[in-house]
């Protein structure tokens, strides 16, 4: 176990990182993801979330962070898989994600749950494949081959990024 | 090259004269710097130097024996090449480029042979290391530099910090010229003054800046005159030492931004040789009390832009932060700074942000102690628990106090600003206009100051203008020549009032009326009270200048002073007397950070209204709804109908719609209002403002968020895009189109 300080989160086919990397994983619609131990804060139990009209669907709301309001982000809409209801193993991790200001400000996504920290090797890792049409890749920083299993490691910069006037919000349209 | 050189020395020769040409102007007192240039020489001829380091030193002493007129500037590049010069001497590499001869000095009576002489037509190899045009070249003629460049790759946090200081040395400089354009045989004043200039140009002259440290030294020079008595400061003295902390200003101004990023390396035109010819002037010139100054400036522009790129020198410069070294030389004692400085210095710089998380967390605190207290009374009563939970409120309470204070400043500095403002106004327009400052103690918040500094300057400039009427009609109406604007602050319950008082011709209601029939701003049979008169000076598009001047009254006068203070919860109020003066109350809230909100729940959940924008709160009777087309809805609110607004259909929640069981709130922002529709009233709370953030940036319709009393976040509803008009269905939010 290496106690790496390198942020792996942006990985290209030429760049894997030489040293093992520690992510956090999580469960969204039975599939496994993981995003870098670095960037997450900490991770919390679903709050009461006060929702923000006009926004679009995959953004919840905001939650009181002890005394900071954040936002909160549904991964599951955000990624397009099959909405579900909350249960007693869903979560919030908070996480680090870089400000357009400078920075870094906090934000928060919803999951199914968390399953552990993992410590992913350089040879474990390949590049997102291109599904074509058929997946969203943006988000996609690599993928990590954890013995039979496969997890989807993303980029919450990314994520948090998109938020923001690249779509229009999903509310009710003004009526002109 | 023979490794037993004397290269250390002849670096601390060369340091030692760096410093003293920091501090002594060569051209009258040269005596340690001759001392020091001949050791110099004798140090380098023995070390059997290249022919240009040779030249060099020996033309020095020369300079020191018949200092050229410009000296300052001579010795300065001089020191700096021959720094380079001896770095490349060390390592065995040829002399840089002494890329343009010296010219002769301007004043050849005074022109030493020395300057002449100075190595001309060095080694060419040496330019691939130097590029000519980034080196710096002596000063040829009498030009003195126009232009100070931000050295290039120089220690960025040593700039920051000679900029800061800078800054604070121009605000003393400026109060203390203010206050000796009244007192100008005040010591104290002018030593803070003196000292500033002195400091400013040690500092500039550390960080290589020749062209600030030349400035300094000629207003140095003035001040000086003026402590021996030899030069009492007039008028025509004060506005050169302004100018000449404008000029500084300006430079740091640049130099700060250049810093963040902004075009950095980019020259800086700097007035410099205007103001240091003015300078001189009033040196030489004997004083006179009054009147203006007209010693026309030498117009810098017959040299051209002389473009005096200043580089670092090899050699590191010496640690700004030192306490400048005072030669003995130097004949002037600097007394220690007052205690005022001792005051500042007592107080910590912290990170805005920091202090915003503690606010945060306070908050936090009292929530969580309030669910203490709720769990303590259902758990049943206990005398003790109850006696420490009080204890426990009174200190969050204090704590949250404290920790909301913490970003409260004085507005003095904001004041101060205005009273150079008012000088130069009175001095532009011919009058003669005191400013009474009181109150400048009264702390608020920082943004709130920076917020107010605007409008503050422009209702100035309107009272001096417009209100102080000039020295003739005063005199002739049985007033003093000079006019009297008073500006006042003080605490006024949880808000901050400012006072603009004039003691000039006053606000005439009927050619206010006239006016503004004439612009067509009310109609001609309108009936208007007093108050409602003198408000039309606030209306848009009003003016009241007969000529509109360069000053104000371009149209964009009251009207932008009152909206923007409204769109800080502020308000302004208008009393005149004619013939007697006016008076503008500005009150506005002690910090941004808070605000008072109507709780009010929409479909379960709360949102916040800001109780400003608030008028009133009913329930409406059946049958005070009325549509239009049957989609807009107007309520009767005590017999003028006011558009409603139905916040839960708005916000897309499923409220309730029988307006009969709901409330209406009467909101205003403006001139325009609106009926809000919501569920129910839950409650009054001061909230502390918190910012949705950059997810949310293109969302509007919420001026923020805030942390409700059970630890929910409510959002701040903005009144004022509630109330603006929207296009089409008032039941949508019109800010769905997002850029």
């Amino acid at each position: 176990m290496t106690n790496s300080t390198r942020d792996p989160a942006r990985l290209t086919p030429d760049e894997a990182p030489a040293r093992p990397a520690k992510y956090l994983t999580f469960s969204l619609a039975g599939e496994t993801y993981g995003v870098p131990v670095l960037a997450v804060r900490e991770i919390i139990r679903l709050c009461p979330v006060t929702s923000v009209a006009g926004m679009p669907p995959h953004v919840r709301g905001v939650i009181n962070l002890r005394g900071r309001v954040i936002p909160l982000v549904d991964l599951r809409v955000r990624f397009g898989l099959p909405a579900a209801a909350d249960h007693d193993r869903t979560c919030i991790i908070v996480a680090q994600v870089t400000a357009a200001a400078g920075g870094t400000r906090p934000y928060a996504v919803v999951v199914d749950g968390v399953e552990d920290v993992a410590t992913i090797a350089a040879s474990d890792l390949t590049p997102a494949p291109d599904f074509g049409d058929a997946v969203d890749i943006r988000f996609i920083t690599g993928m990590a081959r954890r013995g039979a299993a496969v997890a989807t490691l993303i980029d919450l910069d990314i994520v948090a990024a998109a938020d923001k006037a690249a779509e229009p919000p999903a509310g009710p349209k003004a009526g002109t | 090259m023979p490794p037993d050189l004397p290269f250390p020395d002849i670096r601390g020769l060369l340091r030692r004269i760096g410093l003293d040409l920091a501090f002594v102007d060569p051209a009258t007192r040269c005596d340690s710097l001759r001392e020091l240039a001949i050791q110099l020489r004798d140090r380098i001829v023995a070390a059997d130097p290249p022919t240009e380091v040779r030249a060099a030193v020996e033309a020095a002493v020369k300079a020191c024996d018949q200092p050229p007129a410009d000296a300052a500037s001579w010795f300065g590049c001089w020191h700096e090449w021959l720094e380079e010069a001896v770095t490349a001497w060390e390592q065995g590499r040829p002399a840089p480029a002494w890329t343009n001869a010296p010219g002769r000095p301007g004043h050849s009576a005074t022109s030493p042979p020395a300057a002449p002489a100075a190595p001309a037509a060095p080694a060419a190899p040496a330019a691939p290391t130097a590029p000519a045009a980034t080196r710096w070249q002596p000063p040829s003629g009498s030009t003195v530099e126009s232009v100070a460049v931000l050295p290039a790759g120089s220690d960025a946090e040593m700039m920051q910090l000679f900029c800061a200081e800078a800054v604070e040395l121009l605000a003393d400089i400026e109060q203390a010229a203010l206050v000796l354009e009244s007192q100008p045989d005040d010591a104290e004043t002018l030593a803070t003054a003196f000292r500033g200039f002195h400091t400013l140009k040690g500092n500039a002259a550390v960080m290589r800046l020749v062209v600030l440290q030349r400035l300094a030294h000629e207003v140095e020079s003035l001040l000086e005159a003026a402590r021996r008595g030899s030069r009492r400061l007039d008028r025509d003295a004060i506005d050169v030492i302004l100018a000449a902390a404008d000029v500084v200003g300006r430079a740091v101004a640049e130099m700060g931004s250049q810093l963040d990023g902004q075009y950095p390396g980019r020259s800086i035109p700097l007035p410099v040789t205007a103001v240091i010819d003015r300078a001189q002037a009033v040196i030489s010139k004997p004083s006179r009390p009054s009147g203006i100054l007209v010693a026309g400036p030498v117009s810098p522009a017959a040299d051209g832009p002389t473009i005096a790129p200043i580089v670092p020198a090899a050699e590191p410069a010496p640690p700004p932060r030192a306490e400048p070294p005072r030669p003995a030389a130097d004949p002037v004692a600097v007394p220690p700074a007052p205690a005022q400085r001792a005051a500042a210095a007592a107080s910590v710089r912290v990170d805005t942000t920091k202090l915003d998380l503690l606010v945060d967390l306070v908050g936090e605190l009292v929530i969580a102690q309030s669910m203490v207290v709720q769990a303590a009374d259902q758990a049943g009563h206990d005398d003790q628990l109850t006696r420490m939970l009080g204890h426990l409120r009174g200190i969050t309470a204090d704590l949250q106090r404290t920790a909301l204070t913490m970003r409260m400043v004085p507005i003095r500095g904001t004041f101060q600003k205005m009273s150079r403002l008012v000088r130069d106004t009175a001095v532009q327009l011919g009058k003669e206009i005191r400013l009474v400052v009181e109150g400048e103690e009264t702390e608020l918040d920082r943004t709130v100051i920076e917020e107010l500094s605007d409008p503050l300057l422009h209702m100035l400039r309107n009272a001096a203008d417009h209100g102080i009427e000039s020295p003739a009609q005063r005199l002739a109406v049985g007033k003093p020549a000079a006019g009297t604007l008073r500006l006042r602050a003080s605490h006024q319950g949880g808000s901050v009032v400012v006072e603009i008082t004039d003691d000039g011709r006053g606000l005439d209601p009927a050619r206010l009326r006239a006016k503004a029939i004439e612009r067509g701003i009310i109609s001609a049979d309108a009936i208007l009270d007093a108050r409602e008169t003198l408000e039309l000076i606030f209306a848009p598009g009003f003016s009241t200048a007969e000529q509109v001047s360069d000053l104000s009254g371009r149209g964009v006068g009251m009207d932008v002073v009152r909206r923007n203070l409204e769109r800080l919860r502020g308000k302004v109020e208008i009393a005149s007397v004619p013939g007697q003066g006016t008076t503008f109350t500005i009150s506005m809230p002690l910090t941004l950070a808070i605000i008072e909100g109507l709780i009010v729940a929409v479909a379960g959940q709360r949102f916040v209204i800001p109780t400003l924008a608030v008028r009133e709160s009913f329930r409406p009777r059946s049958g005070s709804v009325t549509t239009v087309h049957a989609r807009g809805e107007l309520v009767d609110v005590r017999g003028s109908l006011v558009p409603l607004v139905r916040l839960g259909r708005r916000l897309g929640l499923a409220a309730e719609e029988d307006p009969g069981r709901a409330i209406v709130v009467v909101v205003e922002a403006g001139h325009d209002r609106r009926c809000l529709l919501v569920d129910e009233l839950v409650g009054k709370q001061e909230v502390v403002i918190k910012s949705l953030g950059e997810t949310f940036a293109g969302r509007t319709g919420f001026a923020g968020a805030a942390i409700l009393g059970d630890g929910r976040v409510g959002l701040i509803l903005d009144t004022a895009a509630l109330v603006r008009p929207s296009r089409g269905s008032s039941e949508k939010i019109p800010s769905e189109t997002v850029a």
